[in-house]
């Protein structure tokens, strides 16, 4: 353009200018008008489409197809025209390009003509450019479909998606026989985290169903999540979930409710892949609801899997009990019958039990209350006892996995297994069913039970096998794992963690040893006394500390008030032993311990008058009473029975411990019988405590 | 009453002669292509008013982002109004720029003397981006987190300085929190301001210059 | 005659776009005011019931501490509180659930059992079994919730 051209514009556009209208009101008119429709617009678009927002940002989840916002759609597919090593072409030169192109464009054209017409070039370049980017990004919409949605509501459904679709993607292919729900609780090895700390059972229980019928959950959803919330349904007796879809309307905890005939409304496969979402094919789940009851853990059985599904599926007349006095000897029976009654009686009763009664009843000795009733069933044999006719009721993917599970269970797996490994290896010092008791290895310890559900829940699978594995050197515990020259392999350990974990259902062991709830007993204690019962095993008999921290050091005291400690005994610490007392201890017992607690520092300053309460009791309590209790003889339960119980009153000579019984069996200088206790001499300074105490007037202050 | 403290206001700071400049000024004869640039200032006073009330209830970091723009949508009465405008905007803003730029192209408007208007309509164009780019990451749910994992992946891909570049876009090797906070950063402080400056320029150049006329069949 | 229509026009155009104006304005103001504002007016707590445990862990005649978790919402942050609530009965039938905040400061009471008395450990306020001042700073006795029982366990509305 040159100096001619320009000057003829300029003028062309004041005239133009002199010819037009005042920018306001007629433009800006225009520009409102314009404005407003958009304005309408954007509301309608915020009102019927909405701002989307999906699922929580999820790094691990590698399966989401990232589609970008529509206007950057073209640059995305113009990515894909270029792969590999050209791939910079598209991403960095191609774009920079254009926008210098488009940056320049008032250099580059220097054609004086203004109407488009007259300037074909950019006409035609502008309107390519134009139709070349709603190509691609028509293109890319097409070839990258937005992600699916998540089926709104239903629960389980989110649970899996949430949990489960990061790794797993949109479905599971589970291999027939697999125990789901203990793979979803105890993790696995190929980097699977166990899910059990948290996920509820119930959770893992329809996560289970939904993986092996993900159908059902939606039927749930449909049918019955209008008044039944998933967990309180999954896994429920499959008889009376087979009922209520059968019977429908007529089924009685339905009569007042609204429901449709089911078998109307769901076809029958509908119907049995909504039995096998409520109660996942899963073999171990479905033994523990429906044969454990009859049958205990496990069974024994050795015929072919066909002979095992015809007996589940029939139900039982097969189980008639012959009359064995036919075949077997009056003192065969006799033996029998005995080890029956009580197997440890009879150990030679084993052998003929394995041999004729085993096929039938497994591992599992059955009961029987009294000799006479053993020996009559025995000899003259018992009627069959119903089994229900399974398969009227299970669904077959149930039924598969039922029968899966009893062979795999009856050839002795895991089941079998953790309980015997436990026996031989764990019960010597955790005692049969992991509650714990003297520590033979540390003597004046205490091995705490492992089978208290605050242990359970805080120690997790990975924990409790490196414990047996490594074990715990400094609490005497040896290594178990081969690894560490123990005699258990992994798969043992494994074993016996999961034997454990059966446990955690209803825990054998509720409360630690010395935690018998004083505020059952309906006498009243004193804060000293309640102390001595229940912290001073962790906190120390003075509150020095022990495994739990010092209670009598300044620094606890300055920093807590009464209220916080009494709240920290009522709601305990959660994933320590430090459990919440307020279940068991009355508000008026925890103010009481927190005032003791109060006078711990004082109190062990000057420990050389040795309190009955504080010092001397607690360690009766864990040493003697165990023995020394309501059995009979002396009474180490308290200080009347301490002073007057017992064959050789008195034990205690106020003032004189040389000459007192119980000083003297502690120290091992009595005249007759064994040192006290039999597991070993107790420590030093306890032996001084309670001789200074008797040396001291045996006083029950 | 409003005249007169039109009066008394115009003797001391003499508005009406930037009035009389920016709104009495005659324009040649124009057609509706020409609203398309108003359209948009208003499309991007929107987010303004809108963006500023998002951020009295969003919270930038990944713990609470999501949440906080969840609780807008759900919670906050007119929350899902102001965040639909603000999120419907951005496609409006694109729309409309791309348009405006459009219109100046084929009716040559980006001719002399309307240069320099052009060159801070062409950079005002990258900003729009930037604000789409940035902004899209901070709800922080799936889409955002993985469109701009996407995205800054990109960035990463030219040799020698892509691996630099991808860190600093992303404040280091992944996706994280400072992600979140640079990108908001950028999007209510850095862009914003821009914007604003070029915006200045921009308006400042349309009302010196003058609209272009529509060019006829002889020009 | 044309001169005029176009004056007309103009006017109404002029009435026109600062309508518009006002409308756009208005509908960012009105929405925007409810988005700031609504704190103001918009109660964050609804109240449940909230089970406190069973009617036979209270203490005939002592007011029994009852500690209960609690999910409290604020903005998008949900947290865990704990409120602690003395639940008295006399006859085992009907039963008071009393806050242990007192009254005057906030700071949290204390039963004393041997004294018969709540005690308030910051300004020593006092009060009686049922929660009435006895002496000290507080204004009016121990706030009390609505109590309900079902099924032998104690229920008390609050949020």
């Amino acid at each position: 353009m040159n100096e001619q051209e320009k000057r003829t514009y300029l003028e062309k556009y004041q005239e133009a200018k002199k010819k037009g209208f005042p920018f306001f009101p007629d433009i800006v008119f225009k520009d409102a008008v314009v404005s407003l429709v958009v304005f309408i617009v954007l509301i309608a678009l915020a009102y019927f489409v909405g701002a989307p927002l999906e699922a929580r940002a999820n790094p691990a989840d590698t399966t989401y197809t990232p589609r970008p916002e529509w206007y950057f759609l073209f640059l995305f597919q113009l990515l894909k025209y270029f792969p590999g090593k050209l791939e910079v072409i598209g991403v960095i030169v191609l774009p920079t390009l254009a926008i210098l192109l488009l940056f320049f464009l008032p250099l580059l054209d220097q054609n004086p003509r203004r109407h488009f017409l007259k300037r074909p070039v950019i006409t035609t370049a502008a309107t390519l450019a134009v139709a070349g980017i709603a190509f691609l990004t028509v293109q890319a919409v097409r070839e990258t479909p937005p992600p699916a949605e998540v089926t709104s509501g239903d629960q389980t459904a989110a649970l899996y998606a949430a949990n489960c679709a990061p790794c797993h993607g949109a479905s599971i292919t589970v291999p027939p026989g697999t125990n789901l729900h203990q793979v979803i609780a105890q993790g696995k090895h190929e980097g699977m985290p166990a899910w059990g700390a948290d996920l509820s059972t119930d959770q893992i229980d329809a996560l289970a169903g939904f993986i092996l019928s993900p159908g059902g959950s939606q039927l749930f959803t449909q049918y019955c999540a209008e008044c039944h919330q998933v967990p309180e349904l999954v896994a429920s007796n499959p008889l009376e979930l087979k009922r209520a879809l059968d019977e429908g309307l007529t089924y009685p905890p339905h009569a007042n409710a609204k429901i449709s005939d089911w078998s109307a409304v769901m076809s029958a496969e509908e119907r049995s892949r909504l039995l096998n979402f409520l109660a996942a094919a899963d073999g171990e789940r479905l033994f523990a609801t429906n044969c454990s009851p009859c049958h205990g853990s496990s069974v024994a059985f050795s015929g072919s899997e066909a002979e095992l599904r015809a007996l589940i599926s029939k139900g039982g007349l097969h189980l008639e009990m012959p009359p064995w006095q036919t075949k077997l000897s009056q003192t065969e029976i006799e033996t029998l019958a005995n080890y029956v009654v009580d197997p440890k009686a009879e150990p030679s009763g084993k052998n003929l039990f394995d041999q004729y009664c085993k096929t039938c009843h497994g591992e599992r000795v059955p009961t029987a209350n009294n000799l006479e009733q053993a020996r009559q069933i025995i000899a003259s044999g018992r009627p069959h006892q119903t089994m229900p006719i399974w398969g009227d009721i299970l669904t077959s993917e149930q039924l598969d996995a039922l029968v899966q599970y009893t062979l795999q269970a009856a050839q002795g797996t895991s089941l079998a297994t953790g309980p015997q490994l436990f026996g031989t290896n764990c019960a010597p010092c955790h005692d049969e069913f992991g509650e714990g008791g003297p520590n033979p290895s540390l003597p004046g310890d205490i091995i705490p039970p492992i089978s208290s559900s605050e242990f359970l829940k805080t120690h997790d699978d990975t924990t409790l096998q490196a414990i047996i594995a490594q074990g715990q050197p400094d609490l005497g515990m040896t290594p178990f794992g081969t690894a560490y020259g123990g005699p258990l392999e992994d798969t043992d350990i494994e074993a016996i963690v999961a034997y454990m974990r059966s446990w955690e259902v209803n825990p054998p062991a509720a409360l630690p040893p010395q935690a018998q709830p004083p505020a059952s007993g309906g006498t009243t204690l004193s804060g000293a006394e309640i102390y001595a019962q229940v912290c001073a095993q962790c906190h120390g008999l003075h509150g020095e500390g022990g495994s739990g921290p010092a209670l009598n050091a300044p620094q606890f005291q300055a920093a807590n008030t009464d209220q916080d400690i009494a709240n920290t005994i009522s709601a305990g610490r959660p994933s320590t032993a430090m459990i919440a007392w307020g279940g068991f201890l009355t508000s008026t017992q925890i103010e009481q311990l927190v005032s003791f607690i109060r006078t711990l520092p004082s109190s062990s300053a000057s420990p050389a008058v040795p309190s009955f309460a504080v010092d001397v009791m607690p360690i009766l309590q864990v040493k003697c009473v165990l023995c020394h209790g309501s059995l009979g003889g002396w009474n180490a339960a308290s200080y009347t029975s301490i002073m007057t119980s017992g064959n050789h009153v008195p034990v205690v000579i106020p003032g004189d411990a040389a000459n007192s019984l119980l000083a003297q069996k502690l120290l091992g200088t009595q005249a007759s019988g064994e040192i006290m206790p039999p597991s070993g001499k107790l420590s030093d300074s306890e032996i001084q405590i309670i001789v200074n105490w008797i040396n001291t007037g045996a006083l029950e202050k | 009453m409003v005249a007169k403290f039109a009066n008394w206001l115009d003797e001391r700071v003499s508005w009406r002669q930037v009035w009389d400049a920016i709104f009495l000024r005659k324009v040649p004869k124009v057609n509706w292509f020409y609203t398309l640039g108003s359209a948009t200032l208003f499309v991007a006073v929107n987010q303004a008013v809108t963006g500023i009330l998002l951020t009295l209830y969003y919270v930038p970091t990944p713990d609470h982002a999501y949440d906080s723009v969840q609780y807008i949508t759900t919670q906050v009465p007119a929350g899902w109004l102001i965040r639909g405008l603000h999120h419907w905007g951005v496609s409006a803003m694109v729309v409309l720029v791309v348009l405006h730029m459009l219109r100046v192209i084929f009716y040559g408007a980006y001719k002399y003397p309307r240069e320099v208007t052009w060159f801070s309509g062409i950079i005002l164009l990258l900003v729009v981006i930037g604000f789409g780019f940035t902004g899209y990451l901070l709800p922080w749910d799936q889409k955002a987190y993985w469109a701009t994992t996407v995205g800054t992946r990109i960035a990463g891909t030219p040799p020698l300085i892509g691996d630099y570049l991808l860190r600093i876009l992303r404040g280091g090797e992944d996706l994280s929190a400072v992600t979140l906070a640079r990108f908001f950063g950028t999007h209510v402080w850095v862009l914003p301001a821009t914007l604003m400056l070029l915006l200045g320029i921009h308006l400042y150049l349309v009302i010196r210059i003058g609209i272009s006329a529509v060019p006829k069949k002889e020009d | 005659m044309k001169e005029k229509d176009e004056i007309s026009r103009r006017d109404f155009m002029k009435v026109a776009t600062w309508s518009i104006g006002g409308l756009i304005g208005l509908g960012w103001g009105i929405p925007a005011i409810a988005y700031v504002a609504s704190p103001a007016w918009k109660s964050e707590q609804a109240q449940v019931w909230i089970r406190l445990g069973a009617t036979s862990k209270v203490e005939l005649g002592v007011p029994t501490l009852f500690k209960v978790k609690v999910k409290r919402q604020t903005g998008w942050i949900v947290n865990e509180e704990e409120l602690s609530v003395y639940v008295l009965t006399e006859d085992g039938r009907n039963y008071i659930a009393m806050s242990n905040v007192c009254t005057h400061l906030g700071c949290r009471v204390r039963w004393i059992a041997e004294q018969d008395r709540f005690f308030c450990p910051c300004h020593n306020g006092v009060f009686d079994q049922q929660g009435n001042v006895v002496s000290g700073p507080p204004p009016r006795p121990l706030n009390q919730y609505q109590v309900k029982v079902e099924d032998g366990q104690l229920f008390i509305l609050g949020g």
